[in-house]
């Protein structure tokens, strides 16, 4: 036994003599101040979920990632290198940045909000290596930035097409299953900005809330659509939840609905109006082009121009997906007039200006107030949108017209 | 013709080295024939489980130094489940006694972390997380002892309290919740690095060794003592094989499932305190699955403690291992290694079935409904 044993740990003590003298092996490749060429050039991620995964939130990244990559010529079998399935504890994530580190990587993704913490650490001991963190709101000034979509702007249209729908069909209440309600920004910008998107073609619409309490729960995302429209009567149900179960609801029950993340016509053909999407790959294709071009990592924040990319509509980061036939004739025209807007930069979701949309593309602005569904004033009439930062970090309420479930 | 399984009295060190090194390779060449199949080089693969990716690598000291924080926690976790095991207590409750471990450590750090020097905060958290896991684990062992419940259930079930538990904590922002930072507006548990954090000794140029490794090998050392040579040891030992024997020689059968529940608990609770001061935060992640982990690395050493470290070592080669090596291609994701991972304690299972037991083929002669 005991010959065992020291034969096991014989085989160890070489192993470690190997790594020691492995190391500063590369240490100076990134020394010259130049551009890192394409081909040298290797991308690290760290995923929630499998990276197998065909569906939700970790399939978006990975699809934004590949999708850029091959945009920019890059080899994804050789060039590409992933941890997933990491929770959110900050030693396994450690663990997975110094995997990634280890395997040369020149630039590190994480997607989940909880990476925050590990991913702050890890920029100031690998100063060499760019660190860029989806839904945060942590970042530094030479090579660690935080990145998130204006989804708010994505909802508003499509907002614009349940509320023409909802017109159509005479009723006035319109459901909405999420994940969370005002107990996350991300979450209540989604409500509201869709929210007003409704009310801008039907002022008279009551958008009704179930929280779920989950991000993802296949289970009740399809039992709160039910509920929404059995007991409250909703003839269009929107979503901010990872599968299409709601559409699904929708569609069982011969009602209609918005969906999230991907375009749902394909799950429920009959119900499904148009989704807010994300095209991840247009920030990731920013990201890594700026990673490359800016020769050494701290120069990452200053080539991307700021260290938190709030990229929307304009940037093309956010959308919705094709218009299926079961929205009502015009929705189209309407909704590219205030996309319109939103691109050239004349109007946005959360000001004290506010839309009046009809279905032929017909949009007239008034100054309004925007106000919370416990009547506080957040913009005064005519005044600037909110700022960035309470969009994504503090919107802690629903506006007028929304109702918890 | 028909077989039956005969108890083996003794299987000679060769042949048992023989039947877990053939397990070990089959397991292997499945793997490799599921790799192959969706197009990975087996060899690669291995090369890089196996080296944990370190040749080659900047930063392999780093590989080395998280390979020890993964290792300590399952360590000391098997050890303490070997000590129930040793005596039929199956103590399933792993994760739920480390859980409430790593909460009363985490507890100990905010609140008295700004008032106490580090080290004796740090001592403090290991005692906090020793009674209070400990407790958790004898609410188990007195329902049994009391009432003759069932402790596999029991424990199983506490796994799951104690983990919605952490859960709550961890989502529920409010005034009272300490374990929360005050800057995310979204619910995250909040360090204590600079309250609580134990030690490392420098080695060499970069690696450094944390002092939890030291601490483990001692307790080790001091478990193995104990089962082996002292009075207590044997106890345990005695009630495992048979309760009876133990009630008739005159031993308190009840006192001493209790006393070593309770410390089977109690030093996985150390362990949770060990993790927590070593990541200075919680997490909903915190047990890293040991105390399922754990169960098979106390099984497959025989509850041998010296064996423990070995197959900890082994095992948790193959989880970081495993990581790296799906880092590198595109088509195996951590599944595929949780799964090579299945296959390999499967079948090493199945190996150690063949050395308790041996297939014996009987002849079925003279049967009467012929």
């Amino acid at each position: 036994m005991k010959r065992i044993i020291a034969l096991f740990l014989a085989a160890l003590m070489v192993f470690a003599l190997a790594a020691c003298g492995a190391k500063n092996d590369n240490a100076d490749k990134n020394d010259d101040a130049g551009k890192t060429e394409a081909s040298d050039f290797k991308v690290g991620a760290i995923y929630i979920n499998s990276k197998n995964d065909t569906a939700g939130y970790t399939f978006a990244h990975h699809n934004g990632i590949t999708t850029a990559m091959k945009e920019l010529g890059l080899d994804v079998d050789k060039q590409l290198f992933i941890v997933d399935e990491v929770p959110e504890d900050k030693e396994q994530v450690l663990a997975a940045i110094d995997t990634l580190v280890g395997k040369g990587v020149n630039i590190i993704f994480g997607i989940s909000f909880g990476y925050i913490d590990a991913m702050e650490e890890a920029a100031g001991e690998y100063e060499d290596v760019i660190f860029s963190h989806a839904t945060g709101y942590k970042s530094n000034e030479t090579n660690f930035n935080n990145y998130f979509g204006r989804a708010y702007q994505a909802r508003y249209l499509a907002g614009i097409a349940a509320g023409l729908k909802s017109l159509e069909i005479g009723n006035n209440n319109v459901g909405y299953v999420a994940a969370y309600g005002t107990e996350y920004a991300e979450t209540a910008s989604g409500i509201n900005g869709f929210a007003l998107g409704v009310q801008a073609v039907n002022p008279d619409a009551t958008v009704y809330v179930k929280n779920l309490g989950a991000w993802a729960d296949e289970v009740n995302e399809s039992a709160f659509a039910k509920e929404l429209i059995e007991s409250y009567n909703c003839g269009v149900i929107s979503q901010h939840c990872d599968s299409a179960q709601p559409q699904i609801a929708a569609q069982n029950a011969g009602v209609y609905g918005c969906g999230y993340n991907s375009d749902m016509t394909k799950d429920a053909p009959e119900a499904h109006l148009t989704a807010a999407i994300w095209h991840w790959n247009v920030y990731y294709a920013t990201a890594m082009q700026a990673a490359m071009d800016c020769g050494s990592a701290d120069k990452f924040v200053s080539t991307m121009g700021s260290s938190a990319y709030y990229g929307g509509l304009k940037e093309e980061f956010v959308d919705v997906s094709p218009l299926s036939e079961n929205c009502v004739e015009g929705t189209d025209k309407a909704i590219e007039a205030v996309r319109k807007l939103m691109v050239d930069g004349e109007w946005d979701v959360f000001s004290g200006v506010k839309l009046t949309v009809t279905a032929d593309g017909v949009v007239t602005k008034t100054d309004a107030a925007l106000v919370d569904n416990a009547g506080n004033e957040i913009v005064a009439a005519g005044g600037e949108s909110v700022e960035d930062s309470v969009i994504t970090g503090t919107m802690n309420y629903f506006v007028a017209g929304v109702k918890e479930a | 013709m028909g077989f039956h399984f005969v108890k083996r009295d003794n299987c000679p060190l060769w042949k048992r080295c023989l039947f877990y090194l053939i397990a070990v390779v089959a397991a292997l060449g499945i793997g490799a024939l599921v790799l192959l199949s969706i197009g990975v080089d087996p060899f690669e693969y291995y090369y890089q489980m196996f080296t944990m990716g370190t040749v080659n690598n900047r930063i392999a000291y780093k590989t080395f130094m998280n390979y020890f924080k993964e290792l300590v926690p399952l360590v000391l976790t098997s050890v303490a489940l070997s000590l129930a095991f040793k005596m039929r207590f199956w103590n399933i409750g792993g994760e739920g006694q480390f859980i409430v471990g790593a909460i009363s450590a985490a507890f100990v750090a905010f609140k008295l972390g700004p008032v106490m020097p580090m080290w004796l905060t740090l001592v403090v958290m290991c005692l906090a997380a020793m009674i209070v896991a400990g407790l958790y684990g004898l609410l188990a062992g007195f329902l049994k002892v009391r009432f003759g419940t069932n402790e596999t259930l029991m424990t199983l079930m506490l796994n799951y309290i104690a983990l919605y538990i952490l859960f709550f904590i961890g989502e529920t922002k409010a005034d009272w919740n300490f374990f929360l930072s005050e800057n995310s507006a979204r619910p995250v548990f909040k360090s204590f690095t600079d309250l609580a954090s134990f030690t490392s000794i420098p080695m060499g140029e970069k690696f450094e060794l944390n002092i939890c490794v030291v601490l483990t090998v001692v307790i080790g050392a001091l478990i193995f003592v104990y089962l082996r040579h002292t009075k207590q040891g044997y106890e345990i030992s005695v009630v495992g094989d048979s309760m009876g024997t133990a009630k008739y020689a005159g031993m308190k059968v009840n006192w001493i499932i209790l006393r070593t529940v309770f410390l089977s608990a109690a030093l996985i609770g150390l362990a949770a305190a060990f993790k927590v001061g070593t990541a200075g935060v919680l997490s909903t992640s915190i047990t890293n699955d040991v105390g399922w982990t754990g169960i098979i690395v106390a099984w497959l050493a025989q509850l041998n403690t010296v064996m423990i470290f070995v197959v900890s070592m082994l095992i948790c080669v193959l989880q970081h291992g495993s990581t790296v090596a799906a880092a590198t291609f595109g088509q195996v994701d951590s599944s595929f290694a949780n799964m090579l991972q299945g296959i390999i304690l499967f079948l090493v299972l199945a190996a150690d079935f063949f050395i308790r037991f041996r297939i014996v083929i009987v002849k079925k002669g003279g049967s009467n409904n012929g």
